[in-house]
């Protein structure tokens, strides 16, 4: 279980996070989900004991990271962003040394090894210097080196970044499968697919603050089932909030010179009306109708798309 | 403890599985030792050239100068070959001798009557030292004709009339035996005595100048050894090893440990190696083996931690690799690697012993001459090593983080 509490990282001036507060059931992946820079790997930096936080508390499966550390970490299982392996070593050296560094030793450590090989589909090419494999070969052993240990608590940021979609399908399936075996998932992505099919639930992190946090059925009803209309063109922003002013169910969600984002309910059967009213205030060139999702989700909240 | 092991295993596997590095390695003090012997010799090398002759005398005069050159120690360094003037000529212009002595006709016939003879010397303008000796020889042979000539003239100008009874060489005997006895008082005991001090740790070392080399250059080499595993830490730090050790309940210190120990097996290794190729390539004396070996690598140890903070200290992998260069290579000058502390000033031998790779060549060279094992300098090192260990720790989980 992970539990955070008023989390703040603060670099001099530069507040990463301030005030992230979330929990991380036993089976259960909860995502963080924000594009790049949102302090999603500074949250995972701070409840690895990498970094140690400015403010708050965070406890690992009931140990404070900070004043417990050691026994904290031996319940954590770690798979960064970067894949920290050694090149000239083969997979089942690396996965003998990070097992070892989580201290498993023995027959334990070889069992754990030859399963975490197999699991990752790895176990052919074990004795290989892993500087000949693919990039999601590397992606899967980075993962198995996380998982070596059996921790209790998974920590994956942005594991999938870089990976070719089939390496990424089977590396999703292994996440699912350490949550089914009782772990403790915490999975930072900036893909929505992946948090969307992948978590049980979710926060939306945007400049250090969590913005929106529940299950995918909780925030989808904070859209309260509008489609996200992106129009570009040319607009007269107050001439556009005057005419759409008269139509029901409408919401300005962002409004500039070129582009205008609106929140509406049953969107494509009120097209006509609403091109109707838009014309009048501007030019319509481009139009972009978006069924209600995380990322318009996201778009209501920050005012901009998450890859931005 | 046990990930110490771990962490052992791991980096050796590493340092094995690039061959080019472990032959760089072992190669760097192989080659120091051959360009060494090449150049100097092996053990006691000492110069050595040509002397010819041109003997237009032929007459006992002649043969004792020859002779000269062949006497002792010189005989080793000079070796006579007796030609035709022509040929010498062409010979010394080619460059093909140190020298040309061109003894010319009745110098023995000079010699005993004291009459006035002229002894031709051409020096090769190639060669310095020996040449030098040769003119240096010829002199001091000279000299002793002249005194020769002071002390038993009037014999020698009658055996050069040619004494040819018995009573005539019995007289002869009898007057030369009086004039050397007269000498006696002037050579017996003799009125000027040398006497000959020897200095402590200035006297010649066996092994030759190669073998003075040697133990500065192996030193050279445990440092760019040194170095290079150092900057390994710049590779975890870049692929994220590090920050990941930093997750893991192990720790920085047994994942140092393990580097450490690992970088003391392959200085055992290179030390061992060194110092046996210094033995057999350049006949270098080594009086304790393993503790010479042990020292090298137990010295080396700090060195490669001092490296390691260098490299921790820095902000990019760059700025690491020029603050090495920038250290490495002056310490290497002042610290007895380029030029041996014997040969150096001596306000800057004092400096370079005090440097850490200058005091452990300093030490080395101690034990190397068979001087008993040095219980505190081994303690400072175990102390630098420790503290090297505690402060580098420290230094990289504060970069890894």
């Amino acid at each position: 279980m992970i539990e955070v509490a008023q989390l703040r990282k603060q670099y001099g001036d530069v507040v990463a996070v301030k005030d992230v507060t979330f929990t991380a059931q036993p089976g259960e992946i909860f995502g963080l989900l924000g594009p790049n820079g949102a302090g999603k790997t500074t949250t995972i930096g701070c409840i690895s004991s990498l970094l140690t936080p400015t403010a708050g508390h965070i406890r690992v499966m009931g140990h404070d990271v900070v004043r417990d550390g050691v026994a904290a970490r031996r319940s954590i299982g770690v798979v960064p962003q970067e894949i920290a392996l050694y090149d000239d070593l083969s997979a089942r050296e690396n996965l003998s040394y990070w097992g070892g560094a989580q201290g498993l030793r023995g027959a334990l450590l070889r069992d754990r090894i030859t399963e975490v090989l197999e699991l990752t589909g790895l176990l052919d090419r074990a004795k290989e210097p892993i500087k000949r494999f693919s990039g999601g070969m590397k992606r899967r052993l980075n993962f198995a080196c996380g998982i070596v240990h059996q921790p209790r608590v998974l920590l994956l940021d942005e594991p999938t970044v870089g990976v070719d979609p089939q390496s990424r399908v089977r590396l999703l399936e292994l996440v699912r499968d350490q949550a089914k075996g009782g772990a403790s998932v915490l999975y930072t992505t900036h893909y929505m697919e992946e948090a969307q099919s992948l978590c049980d639930r979710l926060a939306i992190i945007d400049h250090g603050n969590i913005i929106a946090q529940g299950t995918l059925a909780e925030l989808r009803a904070l859209l309260a089932e509008r489609d996200l209309l992106r129009l570009t063109g040319v607009f007269r922003p107050d001439a556009i909030r005057e005419a759409l002013a008269r139509l029901e169910g409408v919401e300005i969600i962002q409004s500039d010179e070129s582009q205008l984002s609106l929140s509406v309910s049953d969107a494509s059967h009120r097209l006509p009306s609403l091109f109707a009213a838009i014309n009048t205030a501007g030019e319509v060139r481009g139009t972009t109708l978006t069924q209600p999702s995380l990322e318009s989700l996201f778009i209501k909240l920050t005012g901009k798309e998450l890859r931005e | 403890m046990r990930f110490v092991l771990t962490s052992t295993v791991k980096d050796l596997r590493r340092i094995r599985r690039d061959p080019v590095t472990i032959l760089t390695w072992l190669g760097i003090p192989t080659f120091i030792a051959i360009i060494l012997v090449v150049i100097f010799g092996r053990g006691d090398a000492r110069p050595n050239g040509k002397l010819l002759i041109v003997d237009e005398d032929q007459g006992i005069g002649a043969t004792l100068l020859s002779g000269a050159f062949s006497q002792g120690a010189l005989s080793n360094m000079i070796s006579i070959e007796k030609v035709e003037r022509e040929e010498g000529r062409h010979r010394i212009n080619q460059g093909d001798a140190s020298a040309l002595l061109i003894i010319p006709k009745d110098f023995t016939i000079a010699l005993l009557e004291g009459k006035a003879a002229q002894l031709q010397l051409l020096r090769n303008p190639a060669q310095r030292i020996l040449p030098d000796i040769i003119e240096q020889v010829l002199s001091t042979l000279t000299d002793a004709a002249f005194y020769l000539q002071i002390v038993a003239g009037p014999q020698l100008r009658e055996a050069a009339r040619g004494a040819t009874s018995d009573s005539g060489i019995a007289q002869l005997s009898v007057e030369f035996n009086h004039a050397v006895a007269n000498s006696r008082k002037y050579l017996v005991p003799p009125m000027i005595q040398l006497e000959t001090q020897v200095i402590e740790g200035k006297t010649d070392k066996p092994g030759g100048f190669a073998a003075l080399m040697l133990p500065g250059m192996l030193y050279m080499a445990v440092f760019f050894i040194a170095g290079g595993l150092a900057t390994d830490v710049w590779r975890e730090r870049t692929f994220g090893a590090l920050r990941r050790m930093a997750t893991t309940p192990a720790g920085f210190g047994a994942f140092l440990a393990g580097k450490l120990i690992a970088t003391f097996l392959v200085l055992l290794l290179v030390g061992a190696f060194g110092l046996a190729v210094a033995h057999f390539l350049a006949d270098l004396r080594i009086a304790n083996f393993p503790l010479a070996v042990l020292w090298i690598a137990v010295s080396g140890c700090g060195l490669y931690l001092f490296m390691m903070l260098l490299q921790s200290l820095a902000s990019t992998e760059r700025v690491a690799n020029m603050l090495s260069n920038f250290v490495l290579l002056p310490l290497t000058m002042l610290g007895g690697s380029f030029f041996p502390f014997d040969l150096m000033p001596k306000g800057f031998a004092q400096i370079g012993r005090l440097t850490p790779n200058g005091w452990s060549v300093t030490e080395l060279q101690k034990i190397l001459d068979g001087a008993a094992v040095t219980p505190a300098a081994f303690a400072a090192v175990i102390l630098f090593v420790v503290a090297g260990w505690l402060v580098v720790g420290w230094q990289v989980r504060r970069t890894a983080c």
